[in-house]
Protein backbone atom coordinates (compact mmCIF):
# COMPACT_ATOMS: atom_id res chain seq x y z
CA UNK A 1 0.00 0.00 0.00
CA UNK A 2 3.12 2.60 0.56
CA UNK A 3 4.81 1.25 -2.13
CA UNK A 4 1.60 1.72 -4.29
CA UNK A 5 1.39 5.51 -2.83
CA UNK A 6 5.23 6.36 -3.32
CA UNK A 7 5.14 5.11 -7.08
CA UNK A 8 1.73 7.46 -7.40
CA UNK A 9 3.70 10.42 -5.76
CA UNK A 10 6.33 9.74 -7.89
CA UNK A 11 4.38 9.82 -10.52
CA UNK A 12 2.53 12.94 -9.96
CA UNK A 13 5.55 15.16 -9.29
CA UNK A 14 7.42 13.79 -12.73
CA UNK A 15 4.60 14.45 -14.62
CA UNK A 16 4.33 17.77 -13.47
CA UNK A 17 8.52 18.65 -13.50
CA UNK A 18 8.21 17.36 -17.59
CA UNK A 19 5.34 19.19 -18.41
CA UNK A 20 7.12 22.07 -16.96
CA UNK A 21 10.11 21.55 -18.63
CA UNK A 22 8.19 20.76 -21.85
CA UNK A 23 7.71 24.28 -21.70
CA UNK A 24 11.12 25.77 -22.11
CA UNK A 25 12.50 25.79 -25.72
CA UNK A 26 15.55 22.97 -25.80
CA UNK A 27 18.42 24.44 -27.83
CA UNK A 28 17.64 27.92 -28.52
CA UNK A 29 20.09 30.13 -27.84
CA UNK A 30 18.15 32.75 -24.69
CA UNK A 31 21.33 34.75 -23.68
CA UNK A 32 21.35 37.30 -26.71
CA UNK A 33 17.86 39.03 -25.67
CA UNK A 34 17.13 41.18 -22.73
CA UNK A 35 19.33 41.97 -19.60
CA UNK A 36 21.52 39.46 -21.08
CA UNK A 37 22.56 41.32 -24.07
CA UNK A 38 22.08 44.75 -22.29
CA UNK A 39 25.19 43.16 -19.35
CA UNK A 40 27.27 41.90 -23.27
CA UNK A 41 26.99 45.18 -24.78
CA UNK A 42 27.41 47.94 -22.08
CA UNK A 43 29.29 46.05 -19.41
CA UNK A 44 32.61 46.37 -20.94
CA UNK A 45 32.32 50.15 -21.12
CA UNK A 46 30.47 50.76 -17.62
CA UNK A 47 32.41 48.80 -15.57
CA UNK A 48 35.78 48.46 -17.21
CA UNK A 49 36.02 44.53 -16.35
CA UNK A 50 37.12 42.19 -18.32
CA UNK A 51 35.47 39.30 -16.84
CA UNK A 52 31.62 39.82 -17.33
CA UNK A 53 30.64 37.68 -14.53
CA UNK A 54 32.70 38.99 -11.63
CA UNK A 55 31.07 42.56 -13.37
CA UNK A 56 28.01 41.63 -12.48
CA UNK A 57 28.86 40.02 -9.16
CA UNK A 58 30.22 43.12 -7.85
CA UNK A 59 29.42 45.95 -9.27
CA UNK A 60 25.81 45.57 -10.96
CA UNK A 61 24.62 43.49 -8.03
CA UNK A 62 26.80 44.41 -5.68
CA UNK A 63 24.36 44.92 -2.59
CA UNK A 64 23.20 41.20 -3.38
CA UNK A 65 27.28 40.05 -2.89
CA UNK A 66 27.29 42.06 0.43
CA UNK A 67 24.04 40.23 1.74
CA UNK A 68 25.99 36.53 0.49
CA UNK A 69 28.95 37.73 2.42
CA UNK A 70 26.79 38.64 5.48
CA UNK A 71 24.64 35.07 5.01
CA UNK A 72 28.42 33.56 4.87
CA UNK A 73 29.42 35.34 8.56
CA UNK A 74 26.13 34.54 10.13
CA UNK A 75 26.75 31.30 9.14
CA UNK A 76 30.25 30.51 10.25
CA UNK A 77 29.43 32.90 13.51
CA UNK A 78 26.36 30.43 14.40
CA UNK A 79 28.37 27.22 13.55
CA UNK A 80 31.26 28.49 16.01
CA UNK A 81 28.34 29.08 18.88
CA UNK A 82 27.11 25.54 18.51
CA UNK A 83 30.36 23.75 18.57
CA UNK A 84 32.13 26.04 21.04
CA UNK A 85 33.56 24.11 23.73
CA UNK A 86 35.40 24.97 26.45
CA UNK A 87 37.87 22.24 27.58
CA UNK A 88 40.57 21.56 24.31
CA UNK A 89 39.94 18.60 22.51
CA UNK A 90 41.95 16.30 20.92
CA UNK A 91 41.66 16.76 16.81
CA UNK A 92 43.38 13.26 15.81
CA UNK A 93 44.29 10.10 16.93
CA UNK A 94 47.05 9.14 14.55
CA UNK A 95 49.53 11.28 13.24
CA UNK A 96 49.94 11.85 9.85
CA UNK A 97 53.60 10.33 8.14
CA UNK A 98 56.36 11.88 6.78
CA UNK A 99 55.53 12.12 3.36
CA UNK A 100 51.92 13.72 4.19
CA UNK A 101 53.96 15.85 6.79
CA UNK A 102 56.70 17.27 4.26
CA UNK A 103 53.89 17.48 0.98
CA UNK A 104 51.49 19.90 2.96
CA UNK A 105 54.60 21.77 4.26
CA UNK A 106 56.11 22.46 0.61
CA UNK A 107 52.56 22.36 -1.08
CA UNK A 108 50.93 24.71 1.80
CA UNK A 109 52.90 28.80 0.37
CA UNK A 110 51.75 27.50 -3.36
CA UNK A 111 48.41 27.41 -2.41
CA UNK A 112 48.30 30.21 -0.57
CA UNK A 113 49.76 32.22 -3.58
CA UNK A 114 47.30 30.19 -5.79
CA UNK A 115 44.44 31.79 -3.50
CA UNK A 116 45.79 34.88 -3.42
CA UNK A 117 46.12 35.23 -7.33
CA UNK A 118 42.57 33.88 -7.94
CA UNK A 119 40.94 36.70 -5.73
CA UNK A 120 43.35 39.40 -6.96
CA UNK A 121 42.75 38.94 -10.63
CA UNK A 122 39.35 38.27 -10.17
CA UNK A 123 38.25 40.91 -12.69
CA UNK A 124 40.52 39.53 -15.24
CA UNK A 125 40.32 36.37 -15.04
CA UNK A 126 37.47 33.40 -13.95
CA UNK A 127 37.55 33.39 -10.13
CA UNK A 128 37.12 36.19 -7.65
CA UNK A 129 36.94 36.64 -4.05
CA UNK A 130 34.66 33.65 -2.94
CA UNK A 131 36.96 30.97 -4.53
CA UNK A 132 39.88 32.43 -3.93
CA UNK A 133 38.94 32.64 -0.24
CA UNK A 134 37.86 29.00 -0.36
CA UNK A 135 41.70 27.83 -1.89
CA UNK A 136 43.10 29.90 0.75
CA UNK A 137 40.57 27.42 3.33
CA UNK A 138 41.72 24.61 1.68
CA UNK A 139 45.36 25.41 2.10
CA UNK A 140 44.76 25.46 6.25
CA UNK A 141 42.61 22.15 5.92
CA UNK A 142 45.66 20.53 4.56
CA UNK A 143 48.09 21.59 7.35
CA UNK A 144 45.53 20.84 9.83
CA UNK A 145 44.98 17.32 8.89
CA UNK A 146 49.02 16.98 8.40
CA UNK A 147 49.80 18.71 11.90
CA UNK A 148 48.00 17.66 14.77
CA UNK A 149 49.07 20.99 17.05
CA UNK A 150 48.71 23.44 13.73
CA UNK A 151 46.47 26.11 15.23
CA UNK A 152 45.37 29.14 13.78
CA UNK A 153 44.99 32.57 16.12
CA UNK A 154 41.49 32.99 16.13
CA UNK A 155 41.88 36.51 17.77
CA UNK A 156 43.95 37.72 14.39
CA UNK A 157 41.34 35.86 12.04
CA UNK A 158 38.17 37.25 13.19
CA UNK A 159 40.18 40.79 12.96
CA UNK A 160 40.96 40.02 9.84
CA UNK A 161 37.48 39.17 8.81
CA UNK A 162 35.74 42.07 10.73
CA UNK A 163 37.98 44.73 8.37
CA UNK A 164 37.62 42.96 5.52
CA UNK A 165 34.11 43.09 5.98
CA UNK A 166 34.28 46.67 7.03
CA UNK A 167 36.14 47.75 4.11
CA UNK A 168 33.57 46.41 1.86
CA UNK A 169 31.07 48.70 3.37
CA UNK A 170 33.09 51.34 3.36
CA UNK A 171 33.55 51.28 -0.13
CA UNK A 172 30.00 51.29 -0.58
CA UNK A 173 29.76 54.18 1.46
CA UNK A 174 32.23 56.02 -0.33
CA UNK A 175 30.12 55.41 -3.22
CA UNK A 176 27.21 56.98 -1.81
CA UNK A 177 29.15 60.24 -0.52
CA UNK A 178 31.34 60.82 -3.56
CA UNK A 179 29.01 58.74 -6.58
CA UNK A 180 25.72 58.29 -7.45
CA UNK A 181 24.60 54.91 -5.42
CA UNK A 182 25.60 52.76 -2.59
CA UNK A 183 28.40 50.81 -3.83
CA UNK A 184 28.92 53.07 -6.99
CA UNK A 185 32.19 53.05 -8.95
CA UNK A 186 34.37 56.53 -7.84
CA UNK A 187 37.75 55.26 -8.98
CA UNK A 188 38.89 55.68 -12.54
CA UNK A 189 38.38 52.57 -15.10
CA UNK A 190 41.87 52.23 -16.27
CA UNK A 191 42.69 50.21 -19.01
CA UNK A 192 40.99 47.03 -19.61
CA UNK A 193 42.25 44.04 -19.20
CA UNK A 194 45.23 45.00 -16.75
CA UNK A 195 45.69 45.21 -13.11
CA UNK A 196 44.78 48.46 -12.17
CA UNK A 197 41.56 48.64 -14.10
CA UNK A 198 37.77 48.46 -12.92
CA UNK A 199 37.69 50.66 -10.78
CA UNK A 200 36.77 49.78 -7.21
CA UNK A 201 35.73 45.99 -8.53
CA UNK A 202 39.22 44.82 -7.52
CA UNK A 203 39.72 46.28 -4.12
CA UNK A 204 35.98 44.63 -3.14
CA UNK A 205 37.18 41.03 -4.30
CA UNK A 206 39.94 41.49 -2.36
CA UNK A 207 38.13 42.43 0.68
CA UNK A 208 35.84 39.51 -0.12
CA UNK A 209 38.92 37.07 -0.49
CA UNK A 210 40.22 37.80 3.10
CA UNK A 211 36.99 37.57 4.58
CA UNK A 212 35.54 34.55 2.75
CA UNK A 213 39.39 33.04 3.71
CA UNK A 214 39.66 33.76 7.31
CA UNK A 215 36.01 32.85 7.69
CA UNK A 216 35.89 29.64 6.47
CA UNK A 217 39.63 28.88 7.79
CA UNK A 218 38.02 29.71 11.29
CA UNK A 219 35.27 27.54 10.68
CA UNK A 220 37.41 24.21 9.57
CA UNK A 221 39.65 24.79 13.22
CA UNK A 222 36.38 24.58 14.56
CA UNK A 223 34.84 21.83 13.10
CA UNK A 224 37.83 19.45 13.23
CA UNK A 225 38.68 20.49 16.90
CA UNK A 226 35.29 19.21 18.00
CA UNK A 227 35.11 15.96 16.27
CA UNK A 228 36.50 12.82 18.02
CA UNK B 1 60.97 23.06 -35.84
CA UNK B 2 57.00 24.19 -35.20
CA UNK B 3 56.19 21.21 -36.57
CA UNK B 4 58.64 18.54 -34.82
CA UNK B 5 57.35 20.34 -31.58
CA UNK B 6 54.02 19.99 -32.76
CA UNK B 7 54.53 16.15 -33.64
CA UNK B 8 55.86 15.53 -30.37
CA UNK B 9 53.08 17.10 -28.20
CA UNK B 10 50.63 14.98 -30.39
CA UNK B 11 52.70 11.71 -29.18
CA UNK B 12 52.85 12.91 -25.95
CA UNK B 13 49.00 14.05 -25.36
CA UNK B 14 48.00 10.49 -27.20
CA UNK B 15 50.60 8.99 -24.97
CA UNK B 16 48.83 10.26 -21.69
CA UNK B 17 45.43 10.04 -23.05
CA UNK B 18 46.51 5.89 -23.80
CA UNK B 19 47.57 6.11 -19.94
CA UNK B 20 44.42 7.95 -18.64
CA UNK B 21 42.23 5.25 -20.31
CA UNK B 22 44.08 2.57 -18.28
CA UNK B 23 43.31 4.15 -15.31
CA UNK B 24 40.24 4.10 -16.30
CA UNK B 25 40.23 0.17 -17.12
CA UNK B 26 42.02 -0.52 -13.84
CA UNK B 27 39.60 1.08 -11.51
CA UNK B 28 36.38 -0.93 -13.27
CA UNK B 29 38.63 -4.36 -13.37
CA UNK B 30 40.85 -4.45 -10.21
CA UNK B 31 40.07 -6.58 -7.28
CA UNK B 32 40.68 -4.80 -3.99
CA UNK B 33 41.24 -0.93 -2.88
CA UNK B 34 44.75 -0.48 -2.88
CA UNK B 35 45.24 -1.73 -6.60
CA UNK B 36 42.35 0.26 -7.79
CA UNK B 37 44.21 2.63 -5.84
CA UNK B 38 47.49 2.47 -7.41
CA UNK B 39 45.56 2.26 -10.95
CA UNK B 40 43.48 5.30 -10.39
CA UNK B 41 46.69 7.54 -9.14
CA UNK B 42 49.98 6.30 -11.00
CA UNK B 43 48.25 5.84 -14.22
CA UNK B 44 46.53 8.95 -14.07
CA UNK B 45 49.32 11.18 -13.23
CA UNK B 46 51.38 9.74 -15.97
CA UNK B 47 48.42 10.52 -18.23
CA UNK B 48 47.41 13.73 -16.32
CA UNK B 49 51.09 14.81 -16.87
CA UNK B 50 51.64 13.66 -20.46
CA UNK B 51 48.47 15.16 -21.55
CA UNK B 52 49.18 18.74 -20.27
CA UNK B 53 53.02 18.47 -21.64
CA UNK B 54 51.58 17.22 -24.82
CA UNK B 55 49.29 20.89 -24.92
CA UNK B 56 52.61 23.07 -23.65
CA UNK B 57 54.20 21.54 -26.60
CA UNK B 58 51.73 21.94 -29.07
CA UNK B 59 51.45 25.65 -28.21
CA UNK B 60 54.95 26.71 -26.74
CA UNK B 61 53.61 29.81 -25.07
CA UNK B 62 52.43 27.82 -22.42
CA UNK B 63 54.78 25.52 -21.72
CA UNK B 64 56.15 27.36 -18.27
CA UNK B 65 52.50 27.24 -17.46
CA UNK B 66 51.85 23.72 -18.15
CA UNK B 67 55.36 23.10 -16.49
CA UNK B 68 54.25 24.26 -13.42
CA UNK B 69 50.60 22.45 -13.30
CA UNK B 70 52.54 19.09 -14.43
CA UNK B 71 54.92 20.02 -11.27
CA UNK B 72 51.77 20.55 -9.06
CA UNK B 73 50.10 17.20 -10.26
CA UNK B 74 53.05 15.44 -9.75
CA UNK B 75 53.85 16.55 -6.16
CA UNK B 76 50.22 16.46 -4.80
CA UNK B 77 49.04 13.32 -6.87
CA UNK B 78 51.35 10.44 -5.10
CA UNK B 79 51.28 12.41 -1.60
CA UNK B 80 47.58 12.12 -1.76
CA UNK B 81 47.09 8.57 -2.82
CA UNK B 82 50.12 7.49 -0.30
CA UNK B 83 47.72 9.67 2.64
CA UNK B 84 44.33 7.69 1.26
CA UNK B 85 45.92 3.83 1.23
CA UNK B 86 48.06 4.51 4.35
CA UNK B 87 44.35 5.45 6.03
CA UNK B 88 42.59 2.63 4.49
CA UNK B 89 45.25 0.61 5.70
CA UNK B 90 45.36 1.68 9.43
CA UNK B 91 41.75 1.37 9.31
CA UNK B 92 41.63 -2.34 8.33
CA UNK B 93 40.03 -2.51 4.91
CA UNK B 94 41.16 -6.13 3.85
CA UNK B 95 43.81 -6.86 0.97
CA UNK B 96 42.48 -8.68 -1.87
CA UNK B 97 42.47 -12.82 -0.76
CA UNK B 98 45.17 -14.06 -3.29
CA UNK B 99 47.64 -11.30 -2.05
CA UNK B 100 51.16 -12.88 -1.86
CA UNK B 101 53.25 -10.66 0.79
CA UNK B 102 51.98 -7.80 2.78
CA UNK B 103 55.33 -5.82 2.88
CA UNK B 104 53.58 -3.02 5.49
CA UNK B 105 52.73 -5.52 8.27
CA UNK B 106 56.42 -6.34 8.08
CA UNK B 107 58.07 -2.78 8.11
CA UNK B 108 55.34 -2.16 10.97
CA UNK B 109 55.88 -5.03 13.10
CA UNK B 110 59.76 -4.21 12.87
CA UNK B 111 59.58 -0.06 13.34
CA UNK B 112 57.78 -1.52 16.60
CA UNK B 113 60.42 -4.04 17.73
CA UNK B 114 62.97 -1.47 17.20
CA UNK B 115 60.98 0.94 19.23
CA UNK B 116 60.81 -1.87 21.71
CA UNK B 117 64.79 -2.78 21.74
CA UNK B 118 65.49 0.99 22.12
Amino acid sequence: MRKAIAVLFLGFIGYYLLSTFLLVPFGVVRVLEGVGLKYLQDGLQQTGAANLVTSIVVNYRGFDTLGEVTVLFLAATGMGALLYSKRPTERARQNASIIVKTGARILFPLIIILGAYVFIHGHLTPGGGFQGGAIIASGFLLMFMSYRTYHVNHVILSRVESSAGSVFVIIGLLGLAYGSSFLANILPLGTVNTLFSAGVIPLIYVAVGFKVGAELTALLDTMLQTVK
Amino acid sequence: MVDILSYLGYTLTSFGVLFLLFGALGILRMPDVYNRMQAGTKATTLGAVGTIMGVGLINPEWFFKTLIISLFILLSNPISSHALARGSYRSGIKMWQKKDIDAYEKAVQESEENEEAA
